[in-house]
């Protein structure tokens, strides 16, 4: 830690002596992620992208590195960092009955998921295995699964366990028949992730595992429930997305909203961790001069990081749904000039 | 003689390489004092001249700056008890 020091000297020689020590901070990791987990190597290549989002249900057989993707060992190997997003939703395949496995000689059985999530009304609710069902041990196998898998990769990752609580919950979650309130279900979803985290850390990891829990952050309360301090110190990072979706967003209020509410709500531990920004984007239908939004961005985190709070250390462009580059060879190219630019660097 | 006091703040905590940084020190003694001493030139005849002011300073104190890293530090201001410096992360 660099350390300067200030000596005040009178006429006689004597002195007073003061000092301040500072830290020096790594450049901010721009990041992406590509439409439908699709390989982005070639949209990455030659830009400053040194971190990346992904996406995997523990009900796939298919974690790490995940199906046909020989791309994120490549890319993993050269150094860009993986946020890796494990959710106990099902995407749905049409197989989400039981499952047995055998896992390094080990077989298991695990249930159907028993949970619905994102209860929006007049959709169909996807299916999740239930916090219950983690806490009950029944899902023990997806996670053996998963660590196996994991402990091939050859690198370690960021492990973010669910991909938005807050979507997650909004409308109510519902586990074997009994329905629980939003709130109930933040706590329970607590719950279930220090279960996974207790499953995962007594076990061997490879090196710079850290972890994580996922939320959209638009909901302050929701935010504050699920990020105790007691669950904070066995998290390296804090994280929430930002979206551009109306006009009159700028790049500065999105990322700070949720940061502001954690300053203000959240402890120590907490606001000690840097914060990965898993999703980042600006929709066109609002805000059709994508690339001129995106260049606000670099001023943006360096202006938050600068600020009080939690340090900004990734952000991954979400190019898909309400990110979307359009045109795309425009917004990427917006985005590798961001990248190059100052905290990037 | 009194000894000199002085504190040292910088503006953040954790600079991002290229970042400005500034370093406030704040420093005082009890012997030092600004003093004007003002000269008025009289003749034989009684004649004086228009009064000149000098000022001056008791014990001045001199400030020193230094990095541990080797960064260089460059006064920006200086009002004998604030003193405002700069470098670059």
């Amino acid at each position: 830690m660099p350390r300067v020091t200030v000596q005040v000297r009178d006429a006689a020689g004597n002195t007073a002596t003061a000092a301040a020590d500072y830290n020096l901070s790594q450049p901010v990791l721009g990041g992406y992620y590509l439409s439908g987990g699709a390989d982005p190597t070639a949209d990455m290549a030659g830009g400053n992208f040194r971190s990346l989002t992904q996406y995997r249900s523990f009900a796939d057989g298919y974690i790490f590195p995940g199906y046909n993707r020989p791309w994120l060992v490549s890319l993993g190997k050269a150094g860009v960092q993986m946020n890796m997003v494990l959710e106990l939703k099902h995407y749905g395949s049409p197989n989400h009955g039981p499952q047995s496995f055998t896992v390094d000689g080990t077989s298991y059985t695990v249930p159907a998921p028993a949970m619905t999530i994102q209860q929006r009304p007049g959709t169909t609710f996807p299916r999740a295995y239930g916090y219950g069902q983690v806490l009950s041990g029944q899902c023990d196998g997806l996670f053996a699964r998963a660590l196996s898998q994991y402990r091939t990769l050859g690198f370690g990752v960021n492990i973010q366990l669910a991909s938005e609580f807050d979507t997650d919950h909004e409308f109510g979650t519902t586990e074997d028949g009994k329905t629980y309130t939003w709130a109930e279900s933040d706590a329970r979803a607590v719950q279930a992730v220090n279960y996974i985290l207790t499953w995962f850390k007594a076990r061997s990891l490879p090196a710079n595992t850290t972890f994580s829990v996922g939320l959209a952050g638009f909901d302050r309360a929701c935010f504050q429930r699920t990020h105790p301090e007691s669950l904070m110190a066995r998290l390296d990072f804090l994280q929430w997305n930002a979206y551009g979706t109306n006009a009159s967003h700028t790049a500065l209020a999105r990322f700070r909203r949720t940061k502001d509410w954690a300053v203000a709500d959240l402890g120590p531990v907490a606001l000690s961790r840097p914060v990965i920004i898993a999703e980042w984007g600006v929709r066109s239908a609002e805000i059709p001069n994508q690339a001129a939004w995106i260049a606000t961005v670099p001023a943006a985190i360096a202006q938050l990081n600068a600020e009080r709070g939690p340090r900004i250390a990734r952000t991954n462009y979400f190019n898909s749904g309400w990110g979307t580059l359009t045109p795309k060879a425009t917004g990427l190219a917006a985005l590798r000039a961001a990248y190059a630019t100052r905290p990037y660097v | 003689m009194a000894a000199p006091t002085a504190t040292a703040a910088l503006n953040a905590s954790v600079f991002a390489p290229g970042d400005q940084m500034l370093l406030t020190v704040t420093y005082s003694d009890a012997d030092t004092k600004p003093l004007t001493v003002t000269v008025v030139v009289t003749d034989a005849q009684g004649n004086s001249s228009a009064p000149v002011k000098v000022t001056a300073v008791i014990d001045p104190l001199t400030v020193t700056v230094t990095d541990s890293s080797g960064r260089t530090w460059t006064r920006v201001s200086d009002n004998g008890s604030v003193a405002v410096y700069r470098s670059v992360a």
